[in-house]
């Protein structure tokens, strides 16, 4: 298993696409420094960076991003009997689909933990004396990160299914664009996979509990989503025509 | 006897049509084996399968006395492979395309130099295969195909796209595998003039079905060569070598002697002399592997 990883991980270093990784942290640095002049009234001064920085990230860089990483991690796969060579190799689809997952969530742990830092520089550069939130901002990166789980693994059902790289890109944009609309609709709002990451980085969400968004809505939504996106694209694999 | 490769009953339908259809395919150890037909014949469908690629609608695939469907990867471990148009990843040089396999099969690296060098790309070794041709591209298949040292080589028509000297090389290549590393060897062709050259085995597969399967040996006898006669009387001539037991067949100007062997030509020829016979011309006219082919092929659709 690791030697599958290992080699997914070759192919995709090799690509030159994760400097991609760096664009949403760094995105996020300049908005933040960026609207440095408006001054709401706040317990902690982090917290307005907070809501500025989430809202561009979540709710566009990082299901687009992750969506690239997707299409990226397969496109060499299509292009020129990729799938032939790796599945004559002694290893099973279940394997590759796996690793492909793996490789692709902890990229984007990998990005949300840049976006940490991002924030914290933010913060470093401003001046901000208030305490560092941990918690909050904690609950922020690593919920942002659980929520995307569903949603990758969709984006890589996609990417297996579509021999193009520009059609899963394009149903990816297609459908991250209308979230900001989304989220605000008290029905489908929580229902909506490119909405999620957004709404389980929000801060100021329910505070009691270990995310922003309350346990049964994570469990019933990503939880139930993420079963169904990934079992759907493993299945899906397992009887692709190679 | 033990086989590399055995196929029972093999089918693949797409839809109604059977791109192949009840075949038997069997391999020994040690061969070459050549698989031949003409294209559409369902030679590529064939290696899928084999290879666990693709499921069987119907029928059994074992590679060296293990059933495919509950063994894969342990097979696999064990099988290299080239199917149809060359795959590489063309963002990699041939060296890192290499290096992916590489680290799946567990081999050690010094494998990559060693393959690179048998099919003679080790000066491109550091260049991007995007710019490679089809025959360079064809060749870096081949390496990955023996980076593990397999028992079992099986190229989907590997000549294709290389020049005539690169064909001579992959040729030499290839009849060097199983003495030098007791490899088996099955090379699928639509060319005979290639598999006569290279196999010791032959299968020969039109329309899905297993017409012909035998040794290369075997194969050659159906082109034995036979001697036309040329007499002052052909019918005469005729009926007395019927009459002397000897088989041959009355042409429009020539007697078609069917020999076994030299001595037995010899002894027609002296025959027909003593008889007082003005022999005009004795001629050998071989029929060439393509005719019987076409043949083969031929009588299994009239069939
Ligand atoms: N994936 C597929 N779907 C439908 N038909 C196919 C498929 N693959 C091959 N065929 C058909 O099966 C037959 C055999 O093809 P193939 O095995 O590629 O022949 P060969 O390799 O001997 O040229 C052809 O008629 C081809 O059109
Ligand atoms: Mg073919």
């Amino acid at each position: 298993m690791f030697s599958v990883i290992n080699s997914e991980w070759y192919k995709l270093r090799k690509s030159k696409v994760l400097f991609l990784l760096l664009v949403a942290p760094l995105i996020g640095l300049f908005i933040g420094l960026a609207n440095s002049s408006i001054e709401i009234e706040e317990i902690n001064a982090w917290h307005e960076k907070l809501v500025m920085m989430n809202f561009t990230y979540a709710i566009l860089f990082l299901p687009l991003i992750s969506g690239v990483l997707a299409s990226v991690i397969c496109k060499y796969e299509h292009q020129e009997g990729g799938w032939k060579q790796l599945m004559a190799l002694p290893v099973t689809r279940g394997k590759v689909f796996l690793s492909k997952y793996l490789l692709l969530i902890l990229l984007m742990l990998a990005m949300q933990l840049m976006y940490l830092v991002s924030i914290y520089l933010v913060g470093v550069i401003e001046g901000i004396t208030d305490p560092f939130p941990m918690d909050i901002v904690w609950k922020s990166i690593f919920g942002g990160w659980v929520a995307t789980l569903p949603l990758i693994a969709l984006q890589l059902w996609v990417s297996i299914a579509f021999k193009s790289f520009a059609a899963p890109f394009a149903i990816n944009v297609i459908f991250t664009l209308p979230t900001i609309l989304v989220i605000n609709s008290e029905r489908f709002g929580p229902y909506y996979p490119w909405g999620q990451p957004f709404l389980m980085m929000n801060i100021g969400g329910s505070t009691g509990d270990v995310f922003f968004v309350p346990w049964d809505q994570i469990l019933t939504v990503v939880g139930s989503s993420f079963l169904i996106f990934f079992i759907g694209g493993y299945l899906y694999f397992q009887k692709k025509a190679i | 006897m033990e086989y590399i490769v055995e196929t029972k009953h093999l089918t693949k339908s797409f839809g109604k049509e059977k791109a192949v259809s009840n075949l038997e395919m069997k391999i020994p150890k040690g061969e070459i084996y050549g698989f031949l037909g003409p294209n559409g014949a369902g030679k590529t469908t064939t290696i899928r399968m084999l290879l666990g690629l693709m499921r069987p609608t119907s029928g059994s695939v074992q590679l060296f006395g293990k059933d495919m469907k509950n063994n894969r990867i342990e097979i696999l471990k064990n099988v290299g492979s080239l199917v149809e148009n060359p795959s590489y990843y063309p963002h990699l040089t041939a060296k890192e395309n290499l290096e992916a396999s590489r680290k799946i099969l567990n081999v050690p690296k010094k494998r990559i130099d060693e393959v690179l060098q048998q099919v003679r790309l080790h000066e491109v070794a550091n260049k991007k295969v995007k710019g490679f041709s089809l025959g360079m591209k064809q060749r870096l298949g081949i390496a990955a195909a023996m980076l593990h040292q397999p028992e079992l080589l099986i190229l989907d028509e590997p000549t294709n796209g290389l020049d005539p000297s690169g064909i001579i090389e992959m040729r030499q290549l290839i009849q060097s595998l199983p003495e030098e590393y007791g490899m088996t060897v099955l090379i699928s062709s639509h060319l005979l003039s290639e598999i006569d050259q290279m196999a010791t085995r032959v299968g020969v597969v039109s329309k899905g079905k297993m017409i012909f399967q035998d040794s290369i040996e075997t194969m050659r006898k159906f082109a034995q060569a036979s001697i036309q006669v040329k007499v002052n009387d052909n019918e005469a001539a005729w009926r007395s070598l019927l009459a002397n037991g000897q088989k041959a067949d009355l042409e429009k100007e020539s007697v078609t002697l069917q020999a076994e062997d030299d001595e037995q030509v010899a002894a027609s020829i002296r025959y027909l002399v003593q008889l007082g016979f003005s022999i005009y011309r004795v001629q050998e006219e071989k029929r060439s592997l393509e005719n019987i082919f076409l043949e083969m092929t031929k009588e299994e659709q009239a069939g």
